[in-house]
C-alpha cells in the first residue's frame, strides 16, 4: 500500500506466511512505527506435507528464504515471521455408480457400430450363414455370420442362396464387414456387424435388424409401438418391451430378437445410505437416490457436525478414510490421540453425473451411460498444530515466528489490496479440495466457512464422463480452451475462429480435438466432437464451482441473503482458470455483486491474499500498540 | 457356428499397370502405394503373408469406412518414407497408406514432412491380415476427417535373432528392382483364382 | 514289445525322428542367409573390398584404397585429414599384411610397436591384415592390444515401467558384482531426470566410482552429462558409408562437436558403431561389413575420442546371420584395440534364442579380455531390459561366474551372497528416497523400498503414480538440479558415504583422468587407465592374470562344496 520513496524503507522486516493445502505463499514487507507498509515482494511454492502439521515446515522456509532473496535480505533482518492459523483440513472424493443395464436372454443388440450396410428393416428367423444351404424358400432369414467367414465368402454365400430362392431379409455379422458385404450383394439387405459375441444370438428365433441411412436415426425399433408391429405383441408385452426401445433411441442400426423372457433392464443399484447429523437431527437419505436428493437432506441437517456412509461402499470408504487420515495428521507421538469427537465431516457435496460401464449380457461390447453420483467430502478439526510449525520455523530461520490469525480474516484483509474494493466484502478460495468464503462487514466483524467440492472434483468430472481414464489428460481438458486440429496447418478454436500456423503441426494431434495448453496443442483421446467435450468441461465447473459459490456465500451473507453481498473477490488456484471467474460472476450479477478474480497487491492476482492478510494485521497491531 | 469352407486355392494378385499415376481430387480417396518388387519379385511379406492378402485387407479396411482406394506402384524409390510420401501427395485426400514387399507399412499425409508420418508399422513380422485391415480402415478414417484410435502395435524381443537379416536381405533385393527416374504408375490389381477382390 | 504302429506316410515318405528334435531346436528360430557381396551383406571375405593403397604427396594423402582424393567420399576425407599418420602411412603400408598380422599375435612384439605401424595403414589395409587371421589368432591379438590391462565389464539397468526405485536397487546390485560402467534407458523419454539419479545414486551405493550414463537423444544426454547427473556418454552413433550417415541427419564433423562439447566438461565419451548397420539401412555401396566397420573405427580415432563401442551392437542378426559373421565381431573388437582406442565390444543385444550361441558369441572377448567384456550386461531381467533385451541378463548371472571360475578367466563380475546383496538394495532405495525428499519429488514409501529389496522385475513392484513422477521430472529440469544436489541430498539425510562416493566421482571431471583411454574408477577412486594399467601383456606370465585376490574371489560360487567338510558347504 504505502511505499516510501527515496532510500530503504525504516521499520521491522516481516513475512506473512500462508501455508494452504497445495501452495505455501510468502509475503515480505516492511512495517513502519506508523503501520504504513512497503511490500517488498512474494514467493511461492509446493506445500510439504498435510497443511497444518509440522511437515510444512520446510516448504514454509523455502518460500521465505526465496522471498528474502529477490529483495536481496537475509533471513538475519527479518524481525518476525507470521503465519496463518492453518488448520488441516482433509478432502476426499468418491464416486458411486447408481444404475446398472443389463440384458437377459441376447434380446437386443444396440452397439451402434460406425459403419452398418444396406438399410431399411428386415424381419425373419434367424439362421446360421452354414445353414443356409438347407434352409427352405419361403421363410424369412435373417443371417448370422460368426468369426473367420471372408467377406467375400459371406457375400457369394448369401447371393447364391438368395438366387436359390431362399429370402434372405438382413444378417448379422460378427466381424466389421457390413459395408464390404453389402456392396457385394445382388439384393441389398440391412447388415449390423462388429457384434463381438455373436454366438450368443439366439438361433431360430424372430428378429428384426434395422438399419437407417447415414446421419439418421432408426424409427421402427425405437419406437414400443413399431416393436409391437413388427412382433405381434399385445398391450402387456409392448410395455414390457418398452425399455427395449428407450434404450436404442437414437441409434443408427439395431437388432431385436424376439426370445420368451429376454428384456432389458435398467436397475438401479443400492448403495447404502448416508446418515447425516446436524442441527440437533439425524437424517438418513439412500445415495442412489441422487445428487437433487442427497443435497436437500444436507440442507435441512446444516450446519452439519458430522456425515458416515454405509461400510462396503465407495462413499462409506471414503468418509472412514477421511476421516482415519486426519486422525493420523493429528496424532503426535507422547501426546493423547484425538478424541473421535474431534475429527468430523463438516461438509458433503454430492453431484449427479455419468459413468460409462459395460452393458452386463451384451453381445458387442455395448457400453451404457450409467447414472453415478459424485460427493466430495471434507473433515476439519479443531486442533491445531501450528504452535509446533511456528517453533520449527522459528528455530530453522533464525528469527521469531508467531500465528496471526484466522484465515478467513487474513484472507479478506489480503483481498482488501485489491484496487477497487472496500467493505463490506467477501471472498471465495476456490482450491483443490475444499470451497472457501469469508465475510469482513462494514463494521469489521468476520465470518468464514468451508464447504467440499472444488478442483479435484471438476477433474474428476471430466475424468469420468469423458471415459477418459486419465487424470492428466482431465487435468488438461479443465485448465485448457479446446481445439480441433483440421489439416496441419489451422485448427478451430472452441469459439470457432480458425487459426493458422506457420509450421506443420505435429502428426500426433492430426484430426483430434485438442487442448491447447502452453506447450501446443495436445490431444483428448475421444471419440466426441469438441462441442461435447467443451459441454462436458463447463458443465463440471458449473455443477461444482457455481454451486458452491452460491452454497457458501449464503452460510456467510448477512440473513443468507446474497444481496446484501456488495463486492465479491475471487481467490486460490481456481481462481486462475480461464473460466470459472465469469461463470460465478454470471451467477451473481443478477444479485446485485461485484464479483471479479482478486488482484492482491495490484500485482499478484488472486495469489498470496492470507500472506498479505497477515503482514496487514501485524502492521494494524502496531499501529493501535504505538498509539 | 460353422468356420466355413473357403477355397482351396489361395488368392493371388497381380498388378496391371494403367498409367501415369496422377493426382487425385477426389477428398474420399486413400492412395494405396505399392514398392518396386510388392506382388511382382516378391509375393508374400517377411513371414509369408500373400501379397493378395495384404491388398485384399487393405482395400477392404478402406472400403468399409466409405472411402475409394487406388493403387500406385513407386519404382524409383524403395524407402517406405519416400513410397507413401509421394503418393500422399497424388491423394485427393492426402492421405496414403505405403507398403514395402517384406510387410513394413505406414500411413503418411502429404502435409508431414518426408521423414515423419501418421502411424508407422517397422516390425514387418507382427503383421498380419487383420492389422492390414486396421491399417485401411484407420487410413480412411483420417481420408474423412476423423480421429481413429492409432493401431495397436506389438513388440517381439527376439524379432531381432529372428528376422534382421532376412529383412535386410529383402530390403537389398528390392532396392534391386529399383528403376531410377519412373514416376509412380497407377495400377489396378487383378486377383486370381477363389472370389474376385 | 517289439514293434510299433504303423507311422503315417507323409508326402516325402518316412519322417526321421531326430530330424523332427533338430527342427524343434532354439537354434532352428535364428535367421540365417545367403551371402550376397555385391550388396555387402557378407561379413568380411568379399572380391568387392577396394584393395588397399595410399598416396602421400605434400604432406596429405591423396590417394585412399584406390580412391582418389577429388573422388573422396566425406568419410575418406575425415579419415584421411585426420585418422592416418601421414609421416609413417606410406612405410607402414608397405608392410606385408602377414607380418603385420604375426606381429599382432607375437608376443616379442609389444603393443607400442604394433601401434606404431597401425596408425599408418587404411582402412583396407587393416582388413587385410585381419582377414589372414582365424578366430584364435584375433583372440591372441585382442589379449595383447586391449588398451587397460584390467579388463572390466558394462550392465544394463533398466526398468520395463521406467521405475526409478527399480533402476537404484538394480543398479546396487549390478555395481555390487562387478559393472564398472552402468548404462540405462528409457520407454517415457519424460522419466529421464528421474531415472537417471535413480541409476547414479543406485550405483554409488553399490560400489563407489561405478560410472553412469543414459541413453537418450544426444543433446537431452549432454545436458545431463554437464548437469554431473550422469558421468559419461556412449550412444553417439557413427556410421560407415557416406549416404547411411546423412540418412541420420549427422557428419563424422558433427559427431565430433558433439565429442568436443563432452571433453570441454571432462566428462567420458565413446563413439558407437558396429558390423551390418549400413546393409540393414540397404546402402553399403557394395562394401562388406567389417570393411565399413573398420571406416567408422578409423573415424572414430580420427575425431580424437578415447574409445568405442563396438562388436555389432543392435545389427547383431545381421553378422549373426551370415558365414563367418561373428569371426568379423571379433575382429571388428581387435581392429579397434589395435589403433589404440578403448573397445567396449558388444554382447548386448539379443542375437539368437539358443544358449549354446549366446555364449560362444562371447567367448571371443571374454577369454581374452577387453576394456568392457560386455558394452551392456542386462542387471535386469530381460523382460525389463529397455535395450530390446540384451545378449545375457540376470539369469545368466551365476553361469557366467562360473564360466570366468571355470577357465579361470577375469570377465568382471563375481559373485556375491545374498545377505549382501539385499543390504545394497535397500540402502539403494533408501538412499533415493531421501534424495527425491530432498528435492521435493514424488515419494518413495516404505512399500516399495520393501519391494525394491525383494524383487525381480518391475512387476513386483507397486505401480507409482506416473503422472506426478513426470511433473517432478520436468521440475528436475527446470529447477536446474545437478549432481551437486544429489550429493547434498545424500548428505543430509545422513547417506555420508554415498555423498562422499558420489562428489568425488564428480570432481574427476576437474582432473579430466576420465578423458584418457579406457579410463574407470576403482573401488578406492583410483582412476584406472590405459595411462597407468597399460596392457603390458607380452607372452605367458605375463599381463593381466586372473590370480591372488582376485582369483579366491571369483573362485566362490552359490553351491561350493567344502574339502574341509563335505557336508556342507563353503559359505
Amino acid at each position: 500500500m504505502d511505499a516510501r520513496e527515496g532510500g530503504p524503507p525504516e521499520g521491522l522486516l516481516v513475512v506473512g506466511v500462508d501455508i494452504g493445502n497445495s501452495t505455501t505463499e510468502a509475503c515480505l514487507a516492511v512495517v513502519a512505527p506508523d503501520g504504513s507498509i512497503t511490500y517488498l515482494g512474494t514467493d511461492l511454492t509446493r506445500t510439504t506435507g498435510v497443511k497444518g502439521t509440522p511437515d510444512n515446515t520446510e516448504g514454509a522456509l523455502k518460500a521465505i528464504r526465496g522471498a528474502l532473496a529477490r529483495a536481496g535480505r537475509s533471513a538475519g533482518q527479518v524481525e518476525t515471521v507470521l503465519l496463518n492459523e492453518a488448520t488441516p483440513v482433509i478432502s476426499g472424493l468418491a464416486m458411486e455408480t447408481i444404475t446398472e443395464t443389463i440384458i437377459t436372454e441376447s434380446t437386443m443388440i444396440g452397439h451402434n457400430p460406425t459403419t452398418p450396410g444396406g438399410e431399411g428393416l428386415g424381419v425373419g428367423t434367424t439362421r446360421s450363414i452354414g445353414e443356409l444351404g438347407e434352409q427352405q424358400p419361403g421363410e424369412p432369414v435373417v443371417c448370422v455370420v460368426p468369426h473367420g467367414w471372408d467377406f467375400d465368402d459371406v457375400a457369394a454365400t448369401l447371393n447364391a442362396a438368395v438366387a436359390a430362392g431362399v429370402d434372405v431379409v438382413a444378417a448379422i455379422l460378427a466381424g466389421d464387414d457390413a459395408v464390404l458385404v453389402t456392396n457385394r450383394l445382388a439384393r441389398p439387405i440391412p447388415v449390423v456387424d462388429e457384434v463381438s459375441a455373436v454366438e450368443k444370438v439366439p438361433l431360430g428365433m424372430l428378429a428384426a435388424v434395422e438399419v437407417a441411412a447415414p446421419g439418421r436415426t432408426i424409427r421402427t425399433l425405437s419406437n414400443s409401438y413399431g416393436l409391437a408391429t413388427v412382433f405381434g405383441l399385445d398391450p402387456v408385452q409392448t410395455r414390457q418391451v418398452s425399455p427395449v426401445a428407450r434404450a436404442l433411441t437414437g441409434n443408427r442400426s439395431a437388432v431385436v430378437v424376439r426370445t420368451p423372457t429376454g428384456d432389458v433392464t435398467d436397475r438401479r443399484i443400492p448403495v447404502g445410505e448416508l446418515v447425516l447429523h446436524g442441527a440437533g437431527k439425524t437424517l438418513r437419505v439412500d445415495v442412489d437416490a441422487g445428487a437433487e436428493a442427497i443435497m436437500e437432506v444436507v440442507g435441512r441437517a446444516q450446519p452439519l457436525d458430522d456425515a458416515r456412509g454405509e461400510p462396503g461402499t465407495h462413499v462409506g470408504g471414503m468418509l472412514a478414510q477421511v476421516r482415519d487420515t486426519m486422525a493420523d495428521v493429528m496424532d503426535i507421538a507422547g501426546q493423547p490421540d484425538v478424541p473421535v469427537s474431534e475429527i468430523a465431516i463438516r461438509d458433503v457435496l454430492a453431484v449427479d453425473t455419468f459413468v460409462p460401464a459395460e452393458v452386463r449380457g451384451g453381445l458387442a461390447g455395448e457400453v451404457a451411460l450409467e447414472n453415478a453420483v459424485a460427493l466430495a467430502a471434507m473433515v476439519r478439526t479443531s486442533r491445531s498444530r501450528m504452535q509446533l510449525v511456528a517453533d520449527l520455523v522459528s528455530e530453522g530461520l533464525g528469527a521469531a515466528a508467531e500465528i496471526g490469525g484466522v484465515e478467513g480474516e487474513m484472507a479478506v484483509g489480503g483481498a482488501l489490496t485489491t484496487p477497487g474494493v472496500d467493505r463490506p466484502i467477501a471472498v471465495l478460495d476456490l482450491g483443490g479440495g475444499s470451497t472457501d468464503a469469508a465475510l469482513l462487514t462494514r463494521e469489521g466483524e468476520c465470518t468464514a466457512v468451508h464447504v467440499a467440492g472444488a478442483g479435484e472434483l471438476v477433474t474428476k468430472l471430466i475424468d469420468s464422463e469423458l471415459a477418459l481414464g486419465d487424470r492428466e489428460v482431465a487435468e488438461g481438458v479443465k485448465w485448457y480452451p479446446l481445439g480441433k486440429v483440421e489439416s496441419f496447418f489451422h485448427l478451430r478454436h472452441e469459439d470457432g475462429t480458425v487459426e493458422f500456423v506457420d509450421q506443420p503441426l505435429p502428426p500426433h494431434v492430426f484430426a483430434r480435438v485438442v487442448v491447447l495448453t502452453p506447450d501446443g496443442p495436445s490431444p483428448v483421446p475421444t471419440r466426441h466432437g469438441l462441442d461435447h467435450v467443451r459441454r462436458v468441461r463447463r458443465e463440471a465447473k458449473r455443477r461444482v464451482f457455481v454451486v458452491n459459490a452460491l452454497r457458501a456465500l449464503r452460510q456467510v451473507a448477512p440473513g443468507g441473503n446474497l444481496r446484501a453481498l456488495e463486492f465479491v473477490v475471487l481467490l486460490g488456484g481456481s481462481a486462475l482458470d480461464f473460466e470459472i471467474p465469469d461463470m460465478i460472476a454470471d451467477a451473481l450479477a443478477p444479485h446485485g455483486i461485484v464479483c471479479g478474480t482478486g488482484n492482491v497487491l495490484g500485482t499478484e492476482g488472486p495469489r498470496n491474499a492470507v500472506a498479505s492478510g497477515l503482514v496487514r494485521a501485524h502492521a494494524a497491531l502496531l499501529a493501535a500498540e504505538v498509539q | 457356428m460353422t468356420t466355413p469352407t473357403t477355397t482351396a486355392p489361395e488368392r493371388t494378385v497381380s498388378l496391371r499397370e494403367v498409367g501415369p499415376a496422377r493426382r487425385g481430387t477426389r477428398p474420399d480417396e486413400v492412395v494405396i502405394a505399392l514398392s518396386p518388387a510388392f506382388a511382382g519379385h516378391f509375393t508374400r511379406t517377411i513371414v509369408d503373408v500373400p501379397h493378395a492378402e495384404v491388398l485384399r485387407q487393405l482395400m477392404a479396411g478402406v472400403e468399409e469406412q466409405g472411402v475409394t482406394a487406388r493403387l500406385v506402384r513407386v519404382l524409383d524409390t524403395a524407402d517406405l518414407a519416400a513410397i507413401s510420401h509421394t503418393a500422399a501427395r497424388l491423394s485427393g485426400s492426402g492421405i496414403s497408406v505405403g507398403v514395402l514387399s517384406r510387410g513394413t507399412t505406414m500411413i503418411h499425409q502429404k502435409d508431414l514432412p518426408r521423414l515423419s508420418n501418421l502411424e508407422l508399422f517397422p516390425q514387418s513380422p507382427l503383421l498380419d491380415a487383420p492389422v492390414f485391415r486396421m491399417i485401411g480402415s484407420n487410413a480412411a478414417q483420417y481420408a474423412k476427417g476423423e480421429s481413429p484410435q492409432p493401431v495397436p502395435t506389438r513388440n517381439d524381443q527376439m524379432a531381432r535373432p529372428r528376422w534382421q537379416a532376412k529383412a535386410a536381405l529383402l530390403h537389398l533385393k528390392e532396392f534391386d528392382c529399383i528403376e531410377a527416374g519412373r514416376g509412380p504408375v497407377e495400377v489396378e490389381a487383378v486377383f486370381g483364382p477363389g472370389t474376385t477382390g | 514289445m517289439t514293434t510299433t504302429a504303423p507311422r503315417p506316410t507323409g508326402a516325402a515318405g518316412k519322417q526321421s525322428l531326430r530330424t523332427e528334435i533338430l527342427e524343434a531346436r532354439p537354434v532352428n528360430l535364428d535367421g540365417f542367409v545367403e551371402e550376397w557381396p555385391e550388396k555387402g551383406l557378407v561379413a568380411m571375405e568379399s572380391e568387392f573390398d577396394p584393395a588397399p593403397s595410399v598416396r602421400v604427396e605434400g604432406g596429405r594423402i591423396v590417394e585412399l584404397d584406390g580412391r582418389s582424393r577429388d573422388a573422396f567420399d566425406f568419410m575418406d576425407t575425415f579419415i584421411a585429414n585426420h585418422a592416418i599418420d601421414v609421416a609413417s602411412a606410406e612405410a607402414s603400408m608397405a608392410i606385408p599384411s602377414a607380418q603385420i598380422a604375426r606381429m599382432l599375435i607375437d608376443p616379442g612384439v609389444s603393443r607400442d610397436e604394433v601401434l606404431a605401424v597401425t596408425r599408418g595403414l587404411t582402412p583396407a589395409k587393416v582388413l587385410d591384415v585381419v582377414k589372414l587371421m582365424n578366430v584364435v589368432e584375433i583372440m591372441q591379438g585382442m589379449q595383447k592390444m586391449r588398451a587397460r590391462r584390467t579388463p572390466a565389464n558394462q550392465g544394463h539397468s533398466t526398468s520395463a515401467r521406467d521405475n526409478p526405485i527399480q533402476v537404484a536397487a538394480d543398479a546396487a546390485e549390478g555395481a555390487l558384482r562387478g559393472f564398472a560402467e552402468l548404462e540405462t534407458t528409457l520407454g517415457v523419454l519424460r522419466y529421464a531426470p528421474l531415472v537417471a539419479i535413480a541409476l547414479q545414486v543406485g550405483a554409488q551405493v553399490g560400489r563407489g566410482g561405478v560410472l553412469t550414463q543414459c541413453a537418450l537423444e544426444e543433446a537431452t544426454e549432454l545436458e545431463l552429462g554437464m548437469r554431473g547427473i550422469t558421468a559419461y556418454a556412449e550412444t553417439i552413433s557413427i556410421y560407415g558409408t557416406e549416404s547411411v550417415f546423412v540418412d541420420g541427419d549427422d557428419t563424422p564433423w558433427s559427431k565430433s562437436f558433439l565429442a568436443a562439447a563432452y571433453a570441454s566438461r571432462g566428462i567420458k565419451m565413446r563413439f558407437t558403431s558396429g558390423t551390418g548397420s549400413e546393409v540393414q539401412m540397404g546402402n553399403a555401396e557394395g562394401k562388406s561389413m567389417l570393411y565399413l566397420e573398420i571406416r567408422c573405427i578409423l573415424m572414430a580415432k580420427g575425431a580424437g575420442v578415447q574409445g568405442l563401442q563396438n562388436g555389432s551392437i543392435s545389427c547383431i542378426g545381421v553378422p549373426g546371420a551370415v558365414p563367418g559373421g561373428l569371426r568379423a565381431v571379433a575382429a571388428e573388437n581387435l581392429v579397434a584395440s589395435m589403433v589404440d582406442l578403448e573397445c567396449a565390444s558388444g554382447n548386448d543385444q539379443s542375437f539368437s534364442h539358443s544358449a549354446m550361441r549366446r555364449t560362444a558369441r562371447a567367448m571371443p572377448q571374454m577369454l581374452p579380455g577387453t576394456d568392457f567384456v560386455c558394452s551392456g550386461y542386462s542387471s535386469v531381467p530381460n523382460a525389463d531390459n529397455m535395450f530390446a533385451g540384451s545378449n545375457f541378463d540376470t539369469e545368466d548371472f551365476d553361469d557366467w561366474n562360473t564360466i570366468q571360475r571355470d577357465f579361470q578367466v577375469d570377465g568382471g563380475l563375481r559373485h556375491v551372497r545374498e545377505n549382501e546383496i539385499l543390504a545394497a538394495r535397500n540402502k539403494a532405495a533408501r538412499a533415493l528416497q531421501a534424495v527425491f525428499a530432498h528435492l521435493d519429488l514424488p515419494p518413495i514409501t516404505d512399500d516399495e523400498i520393501e519391494a525394491a529389496t525383494y524383487a525381480n522385475s518391475s512387476n513386483d513392484y507397486p505401480l507409482r503414480d506416473v503422472l506426478a513422477d513426470l511433473k517432478g521430472a520436468q521440475s528436475v529440469m527446470d529447477r536446474e538440479i545437478t549432481g551437486l544436489d544429489l550429493v547434498k541430498g545424500l548428505e543430509s539425510a545422513g547417506f555420508h558415504d554415498v555423498a562422499e562416493n558420489l562428489l568425488t566421482v564428480l570432481r574427476q571431471r576437474v582432473s579430466g583422468d576420465l578423458l584418457q583411454t579406457s579410463a574407470v574408477l576403482t573401488a578406492d577412486f583410483t582412476p584406472l587407465s590405459a595411462i597407468n594399467d597399460p596392457n603390458d601383456y607380452a607372452g605367458p606370465g605375463t599381463g593381466y592374470r586372473l590370480q591372488g585376490e582376485r582369483w579366491e574371489q571369483l573362485k566362490k560360487l552359490r553351491h561350493v562344496t567344502s574339502s574341509t567338510n563335505p557336508e556342507t558347504e563353503v559359505g
